[in-house]
């Protein structure tokens, strides 16, 4: 049965089942340890929610097609499969909250940040509030995710992202430091949003943002991909990223529980975005074999095996739906 | 996408198992000046451009690869979300976001970017 997804600022209920859930996931054990990941150090069993943070890392760090350049192109990010990635990786997620909750009908809740950014002083707004995602801080002080070095069942950072893009241990509180100069100052607005669906024509609107992506396919494509993972524009995902800060900037932000909150809203504008334009996506299989991994029947870089292709995310409908569409 | 796949792939077990049979990726920490290498054709005719970043933060080298893209915006893999103006300001967010690597220096108030410093990240994203 499909679930449906809902905004956590108004279902108190999924914002607390959400947080259990990831403080389960926080505590649960595998049966392997860093070792297996080729972390350095003494072998430290690896966490089932840390698993999210090793593949979000090694999915930025695999390029595509194998011998690229991750600089360019990765199998998560920087090209069309950005959004089918992320919303595989969900899925993910959300079989696992629901699996430890018990909850076969929970929905992972998402962040609309677009609503905050509106506000006079977003660093305010009711998602970081103790009873939400707590505040800012090195580490944050506030919330379900407060670190206590006494408490082993406390939430803990793990495993990050060094400056080199390798994985390594830690054992420390999670971080967060909002509106960085060096990040950004702001997060995206309602009104950031609204021109991302503005196919109008110049000045006005932009008649490309009716296309998935384009040529080059990558950081400097025009079209909607591009527009929402924000290296053209406004800035959307990846601003959220840099007004957050802390454990959000580095290749291992799923470390912040409010990873998930934020991709969760950005793949609902991209369900907004195919309610107006169709499931539609680019590019083919025509498209040149240097774009492999990004193409509509190539495999993520994913669990589920090479029937998980762009195409297969294209209409999530049977697993679920959002409660409310941009 | 298929729920019942989506609850396989997502037993711990098989995610981990997954997971740790992926090649994994080189250190990406060069020792000497990091090069980065764009490309473009034009009107048949093709373009090869090296760019040579030498970085030191307090005097050691920058133990990250920061690179440019064709529109001539830098960025750095370590922070995915950030593609910005200048090379100083990707080394001014990497010193931001990896406090432990760069420990606060002494007697310095600009460290780290201050308020006054504006222009970062405009373009970025990552």
């Amino acid at each position: 049965m499909a679930v449906v997804r809902t905004d956590i600022i108004t279902d108190t209920a999924a914002r607390d089942a959400y947080v259990h859930g990831v403080n389960l996931l926080k505590r649960e054990s595998t049966a392997l340890s860093t070792t297996a990941f080729g972390i350095p150090g003494p072998p430290t069993v690896v966490h089932t929610y840390d698993l999210f943070v090793i593949w979000h890392h090694l999915a930025m760090t695999s390029p595509v097609p194998p011998g690229g350049d991750w600089m360019v192109r990765n199998g998560a990010h920087r090209g069309p499969v950005f959004l089918p990635w992320h919303r595989v990786m969900l899925g993910l997620l959300e079989a696992n909250l629901q699996r430890v909750l018990g909850e076969p009908d929970f929905g992972l809740p998402y962040w609309d940040w677009s609503a905050d950014g509106s506000l006079a002083a977003p660093q305010s707004a009711r998602i970081w509030k103790p009873a939400w995602m707590g505040g800012q801080g090195r580490p944050i002080t506030t919330g379900p995710f407060v670190f206590n070095a006494g408490d082993p069942n406390s939430f803990r950072v793990r495993i990050e992202t060094a400056p080199d893009v390798t994985l390594r241990q830690v054992d420390r509180g999670l971080r967060r430091a909002f509106g960085r100069p060096t990040g950004s100052l702001t997060l995206p607005t309602a009104a950031d949003l609204a021109r991302t669906f503005d196919t109008r024509p110049p000045p006005t609107g932009d008649p490309d943002l009716a296309t998935y992506d384009f040529t080059p396919w990558n950081a400097g494509s025009r079209g909607f991909r591009n527009q929402l993972e924000g290296f053209r524009g406004p800035g959307l995902h990846n601003q959220v990223h840099r007004w957050v800060g802390g454990d959000m900037g580095p290749a291992s932000s799923p470390n912040d529980p409010v990873f998930f909150l934020h991709h969760c809203n950005v793949d609902r504008i991209w369900e907004g975005w195919m309610h107006r334009h169709g499931r539609s996506y680019r590019p083919g299989m025509t498209a040149s074999p240097a774009l492999r991994g990004h193409r509509i029947d190539d495999p993520i870089v994913s669990p589920l095996g090479p029937a998980a292709t762009p195409r297969s995310t294209l209409d999530p409908t049977a697993v679920y739906s959002y409660d409310v569409l941009p | 996408m298929d729920p019942q796949a989506l609850t396989t792939a997502a037993e711990p077990a098989a995610l981990a198992d997954y997971l740790a049979g992926l090649p994994q990726p080189p250190p990406d920490h060069q020792h000497g000046p990091a090069r980065s290498v764009r490309e473009d054709a034009y009107q048949g005719h093709r373009i090869v451009i090296t760019t040579t970043y030498e970085i030191t933060v307090d005097g050691r080298p920058l133990p990250a690869h920061v690179g440019v893209s064709n529109d001539g915006e830098v960025h750095c893999h370590a922070l995915p979300a950030y593609q910005v103006r200048s090379a100083v300001d990707i080394v001014r967010a990497l010193i931001d976001n990896f406090p432990d690597d760069f420990p606060e220096a002494d007697g310095d108030p600009g460290h780290g970017g201050h308020p006054g410093h504006g222009g970062h990240g405009e373009h970025g994203g990552g």
